[in-house]
């Protein structure tokens, strides 16, 4: 069995659309890439990938809007080389200079059951296939991570529970919507370049079906 | 979604069969252009055509389709063939004299840019003799003259005898292929899906109340800290749109965001634009009715009562109830523009949350008042009255209601509780207030104000506490819950004070005691029993028959009143509404009944 099934609910999440990225505004759904990070905190090594194939929305789309201080600017490298080579007594970067508000519209009360597929692609991976399944399935019926899962943004901690039998568990939301074309995920072919890939999502019954999705390049 | 609805507007919009509401083509916009140079074929100037229309302040220059403006930030970018004097003249307004003759001299590269056939056109041609022949001094006997040097006005020129502006003639149009922005690869556009070359810099989205006057952006990353993946200073690249759809997504919001455009309302500090995905009147003219903002208040209710009757007469079903309706609200911060809320719902779910938010609101009210008021005016009573706005100053509205208000309309769920928080201080604060000129008391609990409290008290029970009985819109004389009971009881003790001493009073129990008896009840209503005795007894002496009348009413409030509840030491926020609304229920049953003794005189508005 290589497909899993973990249900993930949280408070608040912020799916943050790539446009709205400054003024934060939520996608109304869960990303593949984040349904993704979800299942590789639990457990993820070089030599598996996981893919993301079906994303339910339990919980009807609610939203909130907060305001929050940040800051602007990062620490330049240089500056942070200067410190390491000595030329430089003081790294630092002060909050006072550097703060500017920024708003967010997060989505509230949040819960999916997400399906996905462990695929091998090392070496040890493509041996041995059943030790990885066999890894995920203790850690995640005991709750183990390696970092908690988030639901978009690291604040926005997520819980999360393995579904043994998804045709038994309550009917996803009944609702049919047109989300127009959200982010798949990001290509890290060129690793200084990453692209971003989107997808047509299409809610049908509350469910996204991942399998038929059309991917740009 | 958003950004896709705006593309989805524009593109209906295109294709609109009236030409004065069509958005214009991709490469050229809708641009104010006060004054107008026109030349000769041979450059000779003419004079100057001054175009704007109405007086004063309020002169709006006329609108022409001009090729698209470059984005003008600290460098110096020319347009073509319309710009600032500085740019088009080189007549230095603001005293940079080196500044001034770049701006010029890039303007006059851009005419030379253009293609050979172009610049071939008779237009072109006389522009060209006026710089080489003329020049501004020829213009500077014109009555208009001083007024561009001092304000430096955007202008253009026009051949004698032409209807169109040089930069509108057809050879120039056809010609002009606008800058291209070289150097990128084509990714894809996340809102049409089809490769382009990323757009760099988003055009400005102007008419955001408390923005920038220059515009704003919403795809925005002008800081480092908002960069992602390393795509630094490449600002476009965080979020791939193409041209195409920028310019259709940035010109259908700054049509909509238009001032005078009936697509607006301002909540707060939100500008809130709304659109239905198929043109419909009716909820359009509907929904900004429920806001407010239009001048006239009588048009206002028809529209709202007409919108009411389409609900009840079942015209949103079906097809067009089917069409989704979008609203926006986006909220300044300096150069940015942040999404305060976003709704997108079927219209058929509007129109029933309209007819919804009206009936939680429905209070019974005097003659004066709005039978359907609007948010803005609801939203103004609770805010802290000033000098300038006597009826409660919305700037000073916290930002978090504003969200909160539209999100409880559209979607159906409950008001933000602030608000109730606001209400009762707003009418503990004006308890003792009196109209300045007359020196009558002034109602602190309003008609909008307990509209307020009923909507989010209504709301708030019907999740929270449902076996709590309803609150009705007139006096409830069967409702037996203790706060509404002793809001009643205030009441009646106030109007045998005010009669009892024939209303020649200047202070009575509602001046120094309203605020404590809704909050800490137990503390202050044994000493406004005992008043209420003694007033009792001056009215027995002077009115009998009235006198007989308050027993009777007093007796019965005082039965339903439960003694091990009926004064409790503090009471929750909630409870401080009820009693308010009791209070209000009973007072307007005083003035309500025109067969009655009682009468509307020595209360003000």
């Amino acid at each position: 069995m290589t497909s899993f099934c973990l249900e993930v609910s949280g408070d608040f999440a912020c799916f943050t659309r790539p446009e709205m990225k400054v003024e934060r505004v939520s996608y109304d759904v869960i990303t593949p890439s984040a349904a993704r990070s979800v299942f590789e905190a639990i457990l993820w090594k070089p030599a598996i990938r996981w893919e993301v194939r079906r994303i339910e929305v339990l919980n009807p789309i609610r939203w909130i809007s907060v305001r929050r201080n940040e800051v602007k600017s990062k620490i330049s490298v240089s500056n942070v080389k200067e410190a390491m080579n000595g030329t430089r007594d003081e790294l630092a970067m002060l909050i006072e200079d550097e703060r500017t508000q920024r708003a967010s519209l997060l989505l509230r009360d949040v819960a999916y059951r997400l399906h996905a597929d462990l695929l091998p692609v090392g070496d040890d991976a493509r041996a041995n296939p059943a030790k990885y399944r066999e890894m995920f399935q203790r850690r995640a019926e005991k709750g183990q991570c390696i970092n908690q899962p988030y639901l978009g943004c690291r604040e926005f901690a997520a819980r999360f529970r393995l579904v043994t039998d998804p045709a038994s568990e309550a009917p996803p939301l009944t609702e049919s919507r047109d989300l127009g074309w959200m982010l798949y995920d990001m290509d890290f072919a060129a690793v200084d370049d990453p692209k971003p890939r989107f997808f047509r999502a299409d809610l049908q019954n509350g469910v996204i079906d991942l399998t038929q999705a059309q991917v740009t390049a | 979604m958003i950004l896709q609805a705006l593309y989805d507007y524009y593109q209906r919009k295109r294709e609109d069969p009236d030409p004065a509401r069509h958005l214009p083509a991709f490469g050229l916009e809708n641009k104010e252009i006060p004054f107008i140079i026109e030349l000769t074929a041979e450059g000779r100037p003419l004079g100057i055509i001054d175009t704007r229309q109405g007086d004063g302040k309020k002169k709006q220059a006329q609108r022409y389709l001009v090729p698209k403006g470059v984005k003008k930030a600290s460098g110096v970018a020319a347009n073509l063939l319309w710009d600032t004097a500085e740019y088009a003249l080189g007549i230095d307004a603001r005293g940079k004299p080196e500044r001034v003759v770049e701006q010029h001299a890039a303007f006059r590269l851009r005419i030379a840019e253009l293609p050979e056939a172009a610049r071939l056109d008779s237009g072109i041609q006389a522009l060209e003799s006026f710089y080489a022949d003329y020049g501004w001094s020829a213009l500077a006997d014109d009555p208009v003259w001083a007024e561009i040097v001092e304000k430096n006005p955007i202008i253009t020129f026009r051949l004698q005898g032409d209807g169109d502006l040089i930069c509108q003639r057809p050879l120039v149009v056809a010609n002009d292929d606008g800058k291209a922005e070289g150097g990128a690869e084509a990714s894809t556009c996340l809102i049409t899906g089809v490769l382009a070359v990323p757009e760099r810099l988003e055009t400005a989205i102007k008419g955001v109340w408390g923005a920038q006057p220059s515009g704003a952006n919403i795809i925005s990353f002008n800081a480092r800290a908002f960069e992602s993946y390393g795509k630094t200073e490449r600002q476009g690249e965080n979020a791939p749109v193409s041209p195409a759809a920028a310019f259709a997504y940035t010109t259908a919001l700054n049509h909509l965001l238009d001032k005078g455009s009936r697509h607006r309302v301002q909540v707060g500090d939100a500008s809130t634009v709304f659109w239905a995905q198929k043109d419909d009147a009716e909820i359009e003219e509907g929904f900004a009715a429920v806001f407010g903002g239009q001048d006239d208040p009588d048009a206002q209710t028809e529209h709202i009562r007409a919108l009411l009757d389409a609900v009840q007469s079942g015209r949103f079903d079906g097809g067009r109830g089917d069409n989704r309706f979008y609203v926006l609200g986006l909220a300044p911060n300096a150069a940015r523009i942040s999404v305060r809320f976003w709704q997108s719902e079927p219209i058929h779910l509007i129109a029933k949350r309209t007819q919804d938010w009206f009936k939680d609101l429905e209070l019974i009210r005097s003659e004066y008042d709005p039978p359907y008021p609007a948010l803005k005016r609801l939203l103004a009573s609770i805010c802290l009255p000033t000098k300038d706005r006597p009826f409660g100053d919305m700037d000073r509205l916290p930002e978090v209601i504003v969200g909160g208000v539209m999100r409880a309309i559209l979607v159906g769920g409950e008001l933000p509780a602030l608000i109730l928080n606001s209400a009762l201080q707003r009418c503990r604060a004006d308890q003792a207030r009196k109209d300045p000129t007359s020196g009558k008391p002034v109602r602190h609990v309003s008609y909008l104000r307990a509209a307020l409290i009923k909507a989010v008290l209504s709301r708030h029970f019907r999740v929270h506490a449902p076996q709590r009985k309803e609150i009705s819109v007139s006096l409830d004389r069967s409702n037996t819950d203790s706060s509404y009971l002793r809001g009643r009881l205030f009441a009646l003790y106030e109007r045998v004070q005010e009669i009892a001493a024939d209303r020649e009073l200047n202070r009575t129990i509602r001046d120094s005691f309203f605020g404590a008896a809704m909050a800490t009840p137990r503390a202050v209503f044994p000493r406004l029993v005992r008043l209420n005795q003694q007033h009792l007894r001056d009215l027995r002496r002077s009115k009998a028959g009235t006198a007989g009348y308050f027993d009777k009413e007093l007796r019965a409030v005082n039965d339903a009143l439960d003694p091990k509840t009926a004064f409790p030491a503090a009471c929750a926020l909630q409870d401080q509404g009820v009693f308010t609304l009791g209070y209000y229920h009973q007072r307007q049953d005083f003035f309500s009944k025109s067969e009655s003794s009682q009468s509307t005189q020595g209360e003000s508005k």
